[in-house]
């Protein structure tokens, strides 16, 4: 178990070798986000010389600076660059009918939602963000130590950790303002989804879905009878030729996640799909754009500093 | 019975079941395939889907016939159908089966048992009762009896024990048996003979036909038996002699004779053809006298009966002949001694023992040969008198001792002194011999005219002188003389050589005359003919029906040793060996058997056939095989249908040839391939610096392993005067580790322990120098002492002499050795190493063993096109530069040693110079 254990970090960690650290957007500044290493392009609250800009009415005196003040004739105020850490919580469905492959050689489900958010908290940890995993238990933390606690969550809990019977996240709280990532399957009623995004939008809390699928969900690529079990101790369903029920099933899938996207688009989430017969390098690179809120292939956009 | 053409079924009311067929067809129709069992996630959106279009799946129709195939088959099977089937059987009552198992019944046993399964058979299928009747007792004392009505199955049981037997059949008695055998009803008799004549023969048939109907069964010519007479011993060869049944109607084809030794070795194959007319062939055995001794078995090649088979004994073999005077090899001049030139002119044809008088007699030779410079006590005298009575030859040489003050034991009176040929006062010339007489034992043996006798003894004439005289010299004297002794002259021999064995008085004994004389009187004697004729012989191994060599069972009599010759084979008697293991005596079936004629002249009305195969063939067996086969088949496809075989057929295909080459790789394992290191590789590894990681077992470790290396000896050969050739993998336990001042071994949880040799191996390694490189590779689980790779390094480690450790100090040599570093980071940073404690001076100081968990081969792996196969965390590429630097600083640490320690110094060596 403990080489699975590093054999899933070392995936995680050669998926994100080619991503640079992820810098979540904090917008809501707030009492919940706590002083960060690193800064935010931009001014704020920190200890590094961000930039000198001319002085305006308004501004406190003492944070003129006075020897640059002294060199020309306009007086100049000294900005520092804001540091802050955004807090993130993780959560990744943890329901039986997650652990799903329809072929040998593809990852289950579940594998590939822990691949994933393995790699976001590194590269959250590589940021210097605060994260943890939701209902696992632990404060937020920074750096591998929080990594390592995400990892040995998924390796102790193989049980349901913070995932209630719909497969949904758990009535855990997560502090005022903070910032969620979901992978999960998503199929559960959307009723159910819809309550449990409420209960989170209320308390400000911004969200990142991720709908993982597998190929066979995606296309039902069945025929002839079958009887269908779940995993999950649902009820069984006979379906007589399963070809001529394909069109209807696709027609409920998009269905779903038209809900899933609608809710979401009303609650100022963000939604994204993954089949996982696809690189999780998509996954990653869309998770990473919504959370830090700018293009994947921005160049660096920093102001280089006057007078430096 | 129901017969259809060449088909005929046997319980034809059974295919009566072939009427629900239709039944079957409609039950297959109306049922549709069970449905697969499919896990799905998404089942939530499968529920109340209706489907556009509803018709259920339906057995195909090729199944359906497979299946109703398969039903028919199978009532076909039931219903028995035989293909060409035998004729019924004549009469109502019960069928006699009368067997021959006589020896010679032997011939082709398994066509008789085919004949004999095939009449049961047929008894069985007409539901008729069986007698069987062997013609041949089995045991002494019985006599051949009828069983009782018998069921076919009882029949079967019975034919299963029926085996032929060594002796010959005793048909009398098996008549008389049927003399008083009532039956109901009229019986039909099948009697399977073996084709040998007797005059008991008539009067069975007849007996047989009396009872209902008979059928005679007759061996074709080519099955005849032959009988394998004991072979002629005659002189130094022997004569085989077999005999083939009279009154073929044919030439029956040559036989070929195999001789064959104790253990099992074929010594000689001979062809040995009949003359037309003729029913024996002899031959003499072309065998070398050195083989022989070895043959204890002569048999007719093919053919399974005890009289196909003859056993040799003693009888047949060499004579052991006893050279009296043992200690004559260490006389001064031993080529010249009589001894010598006896024990050459015997050695070629006979088996030669040296020894005094009573241990030859002990060892139970047959033939003594007696030199003039052996002394004979009284006690020795009267020794050899009772063993020539019992059938022993004594040669005697005359000589000067014997010419001084002759004995007794000589065959005719000898006159004192001798008769001198030769010399300056003598006017006689040196005589040849005269050619032999005809009743002379040499009669036929050229005498070469270069023979001269110079001395002998002289003869005291008597009456009898002449007959009993061999030999002469030209002028009629005798030279050899013989006597037969022993109680009415059926004794041994004694014989008088009136000239010495050895050169001085003839040149006799170094002709070739020499020789043949001597082999002629050997051939004379009787053998170990010792056995005082009151002994019993018990059984020792005995040839059983089909001519094989087996255990005697406990019906077999002891045969009184004198009565061997007479004595009869039977049921009391069986052939084989009798006696000890020393002395074993051969009894042959071939001297019990006066006659061998064809049966022939039977009573008219009998019908006679032959083993030839009827040819009825069951079909039923085959057709429920193929019933199983279609069976089989069915289940796979009902299988295939129902999803059950979830792989696809290609993606098999692929799974089949990767277990195929995973077996091939089980068969041929690693250390098969890689040879423990050859030669050549040794050479290579000694020849440049070769960093060596240890082999693991565990592939992807290992090529992590390997391209880590390879980085990292890339690394040294761009920056440092080490050129370092590359990465070798080792076997720790068995591959050569001198070549390596390095070893990188990565630790696995699952790794194996190691054996007592190899830690002794590595032992050696640490103490003579080498460095071991221990990577744990668990920092990324948080490091330390706890993790599953330290855990198992304990284990490990456990018998290696490893000084205690300690975390690598500031001023320790790894931390400058090229670069100056303090934190020794690879894949991962932070784990601490551990290095031996410095003061403990093993080594000069230098550690032998380092353990660490940082996993640093995974951060200097590089692929093939030379980028960094993983990355290192956290730390990025200043990372991986610090973990190379420490792989730099490590090679040269463990190949310049504590060399850059000396150097912490210099500033205190420079201020002592410097006062």
């Amino acid at each position: 178990m403990d080489s699975d254990r590093q054999t899933t970090r070392q995936r995680a960690e050669a998926l994100v070798s080619t991503v640079p650290p992820l810098l979540v957007a904090a917008e809501r500044v707030a009492a919940t986000v706590a002083q960060g290493v690193h800064g935010r392009r931009r001014v704020g609250t920190g200890e590094s010389f961000w930039q000198f800009r001319q002085y305006q009415q308004g501004d406190p005196i003492q944070r003129i600076d006075w020897r640059q003040t002294a060199k020309t004739d306009t007086v100049y105020i000294r900005e520092l660059e804001w540091e802050a850490a955004q807090t993130i919580w993780l959560w990744r469905d943890a329901s039986p009918s997650m652990d799903y492959r329809s072929r040998r050689d593809l990852p289950s489900k579940r594998e590939r939602a822990e691949i994933l958010l393995l790699a976001l908290a590194i590269l959250l940890s590589r940021g210097g963000e605060r994260m943890a995993l939701l209902g696992g238990g632990h404060m937020a933390t920074t750096g591998q130590v929080a990594v390592n606690r995400i990892l040995q969550a998924f390796e102790s809990s193989a049980d349901t950790t913070g995932t209630d019977a719909d497969g949904l996240p758990g009535s855990e709280d997560v502090p005022r303002h903070g910032e969620l990532v979901m992978i999960g399957d998503l199929l559960s009623p959307l009723e159910a989804i819809d309550k449990m995004v409420g209960r989170y939008v209320n308390r400000g809390v911004r969200g990142h879905m991720l709908q993982i699928l597998d190929s066979t969900e995606v296309t039902l690529p069945f025929g002839g009878r079958v009887r269908f079990a779940g995993f999950e101790g649902e009820r069984e369903t006979l379906i007589p030729r399963v070809e001529s029920i394909r069109e209807a099933y696709l027609d409920r899938l998009q269905a779903q996640q038209d809900g899933l996207r609608a809710l979401c688009r009303s609650a100022g989430w963000t939604f994204s799909t993954h089949c996982t017969d696809n690189s999780p390098q998509t996954a990653l690179l869309s998770l990473y754009a919504a959370l830090s809120q700018e293009p994947v292939d921005q160049p660096d956009a920093r102001v280089p500093a006057a007078g430096g | 019975m129901l017969t259809l053409g060449p088909l005929v079924f046997a319980t034809p009311w059974l295919l009566l079941a072939l009427g629900i067929l239709p039944l079957i067809y409609w039950l297959l129709r109306v049922t549709p395939p069970a449905p697969r069992l499919l896990r799905f996630p998404a089942i939530r959106l499968l529920y109340d889907l209706t489907a556009r279009e509803e018709t259920p799946d339906r057995t195909p129709w090729w199944l359906l016939l497979m299946r109703l195939a398969l039903a028919a088959m199978i009532i076909l099977a039931l219903a028995r159908p035989l293909l060409n089937p035998g004729a019924d059987l004549p009469g109502s009552g019960p069928v006699l089966l009368v067997v021959d198992n006589g020896w010679a019944a032997a011939r082709d046993w398994p066509a008789r048992r085919r004949q004999l399964e095939q009449v049961i058979d047929r008894a069985d299928r007409e539901g008729r009762r069986l007698i069987v009747l062997p013609t041949a007792a089995r045991v002494p004392g019985e006599r051949p009896e009828p069983s009782g009505l018998l069921r076919p199955a009882e029949a079967r049981g019975l034919m299963e024990t029926l085996t032929p037997v060594p002796w010959p059949t005793d048909r009398g008695a098996a008549l008389a048996a049927l003399r008083d055998l009532r039956l109901e009803g009229s019986a039909h008799a099948v009697w399977l003979t073996d084709g040998l004549d007797d005059d008991a023969v008539v009067p069975l048939a007849q007996r047989l036909q009396r009872l209902g109907s008979a059928e005679i069964v007759l061996p074709s010519a080519a099955q005849s038996p032959h009988l394998l007479h004991p072979p002629a011993a005659a002189g130094a060869e022997l004569i085989a002699r077999i005999r083939r049944v009279e009154g073929l109607d044919g030439p029956t084809g040559p036989v070929w004779l195999r001789v064959t030794a104790g253990d099992g070795r074929l010594l000689h194959r001979q062809q040995i053809a009949f003359e037309a007319g003729e029913t024996v062939a002899e031959a003499p055995i072309d065998l070398p006298v050195e083989l022989r001794n070895q043959a204890i078995r002569l048999e007719i090649e093919g053919e399974t009966t005890a009289g196909a088979v003859a056993l040799l004994d003693e009888r047949w073999r060499r004579r052991p002949v006893g050279l009296i005077g043992a200690g004559a090899e260490r006389a001064p001049q031993p080529l010249l001694t009589e001894m010598h030139y006896l024990g050459r002119a015997l050695e070629p044809y006979s088996e030669v023992r040296l020894g005094e008088v009573l241990d030859l007699l002990e060892s139970r030779v047959a033939v003594m040969v007696l030199p003039d410079t052996g002394g004979l006590t009284t006690e020795d005298r009267t020794a050899i008198d009772d063993w020539i009575a019992e059938g022993g030859v004594l040669v005697r040489f005359a000589g000067p001792l014997l010419a001084a003050n002759p004995d007794p034991l000589v065959p005719v009176r000898l006159r004192y002194g001798d008769r001198v040929l030769t010399g300056t006062l003598s006017w006689t010339e040196p005589m040849p011999l005269a050619t032999f007489d005809e009743d002379s034992p040499f009669h036929g043996l050229a005498v070469p005219p270069e023979v001269l006798i110079e001395r002998q003894v002289l003869a005291e004439p008597s009456l009898d002188l002449a007959g009993k005289t061999w030999a002469r010299l030209a002028d009629g004297t005798p030279l050899v003389t013989a006597e037969r002794r022993g109680p009415d002259g059926r004794g041994g021999w004694l014989v008088l050589v009136h000239t010495t064995a050895g050169p001085e008085w003839s040149n006799l004994p170094i002709s070739g005359l020499f020789v043949d004389m001597l082999r002629r009187i050997v051939a004379m004697s009787e053998g170990i003919a010792g056995d005082g004729g009151t002994r019993t012989l018990k059984p020792l191994l005995l040839l059983d029906g089909l001519g094989r060599l087996v255990a005697p069972g406990a019906t077999a009599v002891p045969i009184q040793a004198g009565g061997l010759a007479e004595a009869r084979v039977g049921p009391e008697h069986p052939p084989g060996f009798y006696g000890t293991e020393e002395a074993r005596r051969a009894l042959n079936l071939g001297g019990s058997v006066e006659t061998m004629r064809r049966l022939q002249d039977l009573p008219g009305g009998v019908a006679v056939s032959d083993y030839a195969p009827r040819g009825e063939i069951d079909l039923m067996p085959w057709l429920l095989a193929v019933a199983l086969a279609v069976a089989v088949l069915d289940m796979a496809i009902a299988m295939a249908l129902r999803g059950l075989f979830a792989v696809p057929v290609r993606r098999a295909a692929g799974t089949a040839a990767i277990v195929v080459v995973a077996l091939a790789g089980g068969l041929f394992p690693a250390p098969a391939a890689r040879a423990q290191m050859g030669d050549e590789m040794a050479i290579e590894a000694a020849n440049g610096t070769y960093l060596a990681y240890v082999v693991t077992g565990l592939r992807q470790v290992d090529e992590v392993s390997q391209a880590g290396l390879d980085g990292l000896s890339a690394v040294l050969f761009a920056r440092t005067a080490v050129e370092a050739e590359g990465a070798i993998g080792v076997d720790v336990a068995v591959d050569e580790l001198a070549f390596f001042p390095l070893l990188y071994w990565p630790v696995l949880p699952e790794q194996a322990a190691l054996s007592e040799a190899t830690i002794d191996r590595l032992n050696d390694y640490l103490r003579n120098g080498g460095t071991i490189l221990f990577d744990t590779r668990d920092q990324a689980l948080g490091g330390g002492t706890s993790g599953p790779g330290a855990q198992r390094l304990r284990t490990l480690t456990e018998g290696l002499d490893i000084p205690p450790l300690e975390p690598v100090p500031p001023d320790h040599v790894l931390t400058k050795a090229f670069y100056l570093m303090q934190d020794f980071p690879g894949r991962y940073a932070g784990g601490p190493l551990w290095v031996e404690n410095a003061r403990e001076r093993v080594n000069d100081g230098v550690s032998s063993v380092i353990i660490g968990a940082n996993d640093w081969a995974s951060a200097w792996a590089v692929s093939a096109s030379g980028a960094p196969s993983f990355p290192v965390v956290p730390g990025g590429e200043q990372q991986r530069e610090m973990a190379y630097r420490f792989g730099v600083n490590l090679v040269m640490y463990t190949l310049t040693g504590n060399y850059k320690a000396d150097q912490v110094h210099v500033p205190a060596i420079l201020e002592r110079l410097g006062q």
